[in-house]
């Protein structure tokens, strides 16, 4: 049974570029590249060459299914619905055409999406996104979508759906050491970020109570970073690296020219210009007439600060903390450089192999967790910012 | 009793404050007035300390302020400013409660005082003590404002322009609720503002300030008979002077024995009302009427204009 | 105040341009952190050149990116575009939670190494700051201003160049410099795919264990980065009282 097409009310303009653009990408490009081994040259298949010819032709009808509904439907739900549908039906064909293309038993063969599964899923996920904005979710939703989505992906992953594609044999060949860069990224990126908190929001408040401190301060903090960070890893190494030849107790804890140590001191200091700038800011903010009336009450100064003005400037300063932490992740990869490790570290053994697949599998893995954290603490934000102002 | 001693505040070279000697009965209301920049909220802020006097000093009930520790003294005094000054991130109950709360009150003692000042000021308790300060209009954000001032109930409360931001009619019924309690407390309330009438309405006493100077410190008769410098009667305006003496004065206080022909005035309207009602009417006298229906007495016309002449 | 930071950007300058004209004056300082007679100074090529390559993808790829950027700005805000505004304000905010390292390893596989994948990433990072604050600016542009600007008869077209586009350009400028100087890190790690810049220095460092190269490939980079967005944020100043907005 194939679904009757939506009735067309209105050409949606963002709809049929995305439509059109997906629909061509199951025409004409690529769906998978076919590698006979990791360093093979690859080969492009498209849809039709990978499935049998019902399957495919069942694929492509909701890929055209689903570009109808993003030009002639105007519900943002029915269109989020048929965006979701269709990642799902490319996905599971994806996860069909590489169980198709290994023959049983076979581990060198390498499958991975070609262009035009590309273009499909990004196109489609374009939709559902665009379709999401509209809805204008609440945090909590948006906090309930993400994580409904990485249960789906989860299980997915879990019940081998996608172990035939040569991203998944990249892993099961590093599945070992992923699990420990994954905490080392995890690591590097919130000790740095909780340091920065402990240091950048004291100095915050201090900008903030003695106005001459505050330009100098953001002036520093905005100078350093605009320092590469192959460049500050780079110059700490080397005060580290002697400090750690002097110092025996430096070296027993951990202290050395390469690693994490580097790191840990350029993503702190990287940190801090977003703690304390949006700490001053938030604090800026408070209402005068709030903190003079806490005051004229007999608050004392500390109380004012921390029952009135940091309550009110909260939002602000989680914000930072989110620009702080979504930073952090990606500055991290590139500590792998200096031997910090973390995902870095297969995206630089990608690069060096040429191993598309392995830069990936540490690239990938980067975006989802800069991405999560972005959308939990952006929620956490409303929240907070919900609650009276 | 408030004593300002030759309070004094300089700014670097500039007297902002400038040797201000004066004194306030308990239980009355003080009303500071002059234009902007005079040193009218500087003078204020010197009572709780919210600044630092650069000289003089300020003695409540004898007791010298520089002897309390800054935020003992405040949590005694009350302290209500313009725009209220609510804590946006508190409940109306928690924002009255804060003073009580640093007190050490206790959880029952705090609750019924809550309810009960929003109960005098017209604010179910029900309704709104769980509701934030953005979800009430502005009269209402001013009251709850004051109310939280007089929480702990202090002896004094302090009033920088508490009525400043409200439409005429609100103001109205705000000032009134402030006569009402305090009557009720006895409470000891300075008060600066900008609006002549609101300092005719409310003050016992009025204070002129100019310059950081005080000008004259009287009852407001007073300064309108008696201007003790030509700054004060531009202050107060000469073109309805007669008229603003009237006002000063009830029907109920200047009725005379006897029954007036003419129509019955409230013994709480004032002889400006009384005087209105007569000219709009076209009767030459008014039967003044207490509010338990008896009569108190009569006004006539010529009564009421010898009352508004000078001296 | 004003007399010490010109002073100190000056000496910055001096010292910047010294060191990349005639690097081998500067050995001594270097040679401490050399082992076994290893060169102080990098010594695989010129270091201007480095430098001077390293500018060049990065403006070349800014200046790409200010025009697509600005034009997709225009385009998305004027009420023809109104569609694809919500999904532009999104993907800018997921665009942002993208490493730019990421950017780059996925762009070495698509087009091969060398320059070709750093520049590719640079422009499409280089997008988001500029579109975001082209959006933002136009989108705040007071509408009592534009109310007037119609109601003298100005067109659409003139309204923009006339009136919203100078209103917008503090905003705009900003999102420029900010995208040039992620474009400064970014290209130095273009280095690793093989593109021309100074991040070769201190590559060549890490690989070859020299720390002399680590350091002033470090310096370098550092002082350069940090001088170019403080001599941007001065240009910025200056073209904006020029034309009397800000
Ligand atoms: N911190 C300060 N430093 C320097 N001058 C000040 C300071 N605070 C107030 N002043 C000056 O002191 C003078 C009196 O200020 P004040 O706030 O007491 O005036 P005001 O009578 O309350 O005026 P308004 O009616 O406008 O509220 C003003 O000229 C003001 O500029
Ligand atoms: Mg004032």
């Amino acid at each position: 049974m194939t679904p009757t097409p939506p009735p067309l009310h209105r050409i949606d303009r963002l709809g049929a570029l995305l439509g059109t653009a997906s629909i061509a990408a199951v025409a004409w490009l690529p769906f998978v590249t076919f590698k006979a081994n990791r360093i093979a040259s690859g080969t492009a298949r498209s849809l039709f060459e990978v499935l049998p010819f019902g399957t495919a032709l069942a694929v492509a009808g909701i890929v055209v299914v689903v570009a109808a509904a993003a030009i002639g439907v105007a519900s943002p739900r029915s269109r989020l619905a048929a965006a979701i549908v269709g990642i799902a039906v490319v996905a599971l064909a994806l996860a069909a055409a590489a169980a198709d293309l290994t023959p049983p038993g076979n581990r060198l063969v390498r499958v991975s999406p070609g262009v035009g599964c590309w273009v499909l899923l990004l196109v489609q996920a374009l939709l559902a996104t665009d379709a999401l904005a509209r809805l204008r979710p609440g945090p909590g939703l948006r906090v309930l979508c993400l994580a409904l989505t990485g249960a789906v992906l989860y299980a997915a992953f879990a019940l081998g759906l996608f172990d035939q594609l040569s991203i998944m044999r990249e892993y099961a060949v590093n599945a070992g050491t992923f699990a420990r860069e994954a905490r080392q990224h995890v690591l590097l990126a919130t000790g740095s970020l909780g340091a920065a908190v402990l240091v950048g929001l004291p100095l915050g408040v201090l900008c903030h109570k003695v106005p001459r401190l505050r330009a100098a301060t953001l002036q520093v903090l905005n100078l350093i970073q605009t320092i590469p960070s192959i460049a500050l890893f780079g110059i700490l190494m080397v005060p580290l690296g002697a400090l750690a030849t002097a110092a025996p107790w430096a070296r027993e804890l951990g202290v050395s020219g390469i690693g994490a140590a580097p790191a840990v001191i350029a993503l702190f200091l990287y940190a801090l210009l977003p703690v304390v700038a949006n700490a001053t800011v938030g604090l800026g903010r408070v209402s005068p007439a709030a903190v003079d009336a806490a005051r004229g009450m007999g608050l004392t100064g500390r109380q004012v600060l921390t029952q009135i003005e940091l309550p009110l400037a909260l939002p602000v300063i989680v914000t930072g903390i989110r620009i702080v932490l979504v930073q952090n992740i990606g500055l991290v990869t590139v500590a792998a450089l200096i031997g910090g490790g973390g995902f870095g570290t297969f995206v630089f053994q990608g690069v060096g192999q040429t191993a598309i697949d392995l830069v990936l599998l540490g690239a990938i893995p980067t975006v989802v967790l800069a991405f999560s954290s972005a959308v939990v603490l952006d929620a956490l934000v409303d929240v907070m910012s919900r609650a009276p102002q | 009793m408030i004593q300002l001693e030759s309070l004094t505040k300089q700014y670097g070279p500039t007297t902002v404050v400038d040797g201000v000697t004066l004194a306030i009965a308990s239980g009355s209301i003080t009303v500071i007035v002059g234009t902007s920049g005079s040193g009218k909220s500087t003078l204020l802020r010197m009572i709780n300390r919210l600044i630092e006097p650069s000289g003089g000093r300020v003695l409540i009930d004898g007791h010298d302020t520089s002897a309390t520790p800054v935020h003992l003294l405040r949590r005694k005094i009350g302290y209500a400013i313009q725009g209220h000054g609510l804590f946006p991130h508190r409940t109306v109950g928690e924002n009255i409660a804060t003073v009580p709360r640093l007190l050490g009150w206790s959880a029952a003692r705090i609750q019924a005082r809550v309810d009960e000042l929003l109960r005098i000021f017209q604010l179910e308790p029900a309704e709104f003590a769980a509701k934030f300060p953005h979800q009430l209009s502005g009269g209402q954000q001013q009251r709850v404002g004051v109310a939280r001032a007089l929480a702990a109930e202090p002896a004094v409360l302090l009033m920088d322009e508490p009525f400043g931001a409200l439409d005429p009619i609100i103001r109205g019924k705000a000032q009134q609720d402030l006569l009402d309690i305090q009557r009720r407390f006895g409470t000891t309330v300075v008060l600066v503002t900008h609006d002549m009438d609101e300092a005719f309405h409310l003050g016992d006493h009025v204070a002129v300030m100019s310059q950081g100077r005080l000008l004259q410190y009287d009852p407001p008769a007073l300064l309108l008979t008696r201007p003790a410098d030509p700054f004060v009667s531009r202050l107060t305006g000469t073109a309805d002077r007669s008229l603003k003496l009237l006002s000063l004065t009830t029907a109920g206080e200047a009725a005379e024995p006897g029954v007036g022909e003419g129509p019955s005035v409230p013994a709480a309207a004032s002889l400006r009302e009384v005087l209105s009602d007569l000219v709009w009417s076209g009767a030459t006298a008014a039967t003044v009427m207490r509010s338990d229906g008896t009569p108190a007495g009569r006004l006539t016309l010529a009564g009421i204009l010898a009352r508004g002449r000078a001296g | 105040m004003r007399r010490l930071g010109l002073l100190l950007r000056l000496a910055a300058f001096s010292l910047l341009v010294a060191f990349l004209v005639m690097p081998q004056r500067f050995a001594p300082l270097f040679a401490p952190f050399t082992e076994y007679g290893a060169p102080p100074i990098y010594d695989q090529g010129s270091l201007l050149a480095l430098a001077a390559a390293h500018l060049g993808t990065v403006f070349l790829a800014a200046a790409a990116s200010t025009v697509v950027a600005v034009s997709l700005g225009i385009l998305v805000t004027r009420p023809s575009g109104a569609e694809f505004l919500p999904l532009s304000r999104t993907l800018v905010g997921i665009g942002q939670t993208f490493p730019p390292v990421a950017v780059l390893a996925i762009a070495v596989p698509l087009v091969g190494f060398g320059e070709t994948p750093t520049l590719i990433a640079l422009f499409a990072y280089g997008l988001l700051p500029i579109f975001e604050n082209t959006i933002s600016a136009l989108q705040t542009c007071p509408s009592s201003v534009i109310e007037a600007a119609r109601g003298m008869g100005m067109s659409s077209r003139q309204r923009l160049l006339g009136v919203e586009l100078p209103l917008a350009m503090p905003l705009i400028l900003e999102g420029i410099r900010l995208s040039v100087v992620i474009n400064v890190g970014t290209a130095t790690i273009g280095s690793t795919v093989a593109a021309k810049g100074l991040g070769e220095v201190i590559i060549a460092g890490l690989l070859s264990n020299n720390t002399a190269f680590i350091l002033q490939g470090g310096l370098v980079t550092g002082l350069m980065a940090m001088l170019l967005y403080d001599g941007m944020a001065g240009l910025e100043k200056r073209l904006l009282r020029a034309v009397h907005v800000g």
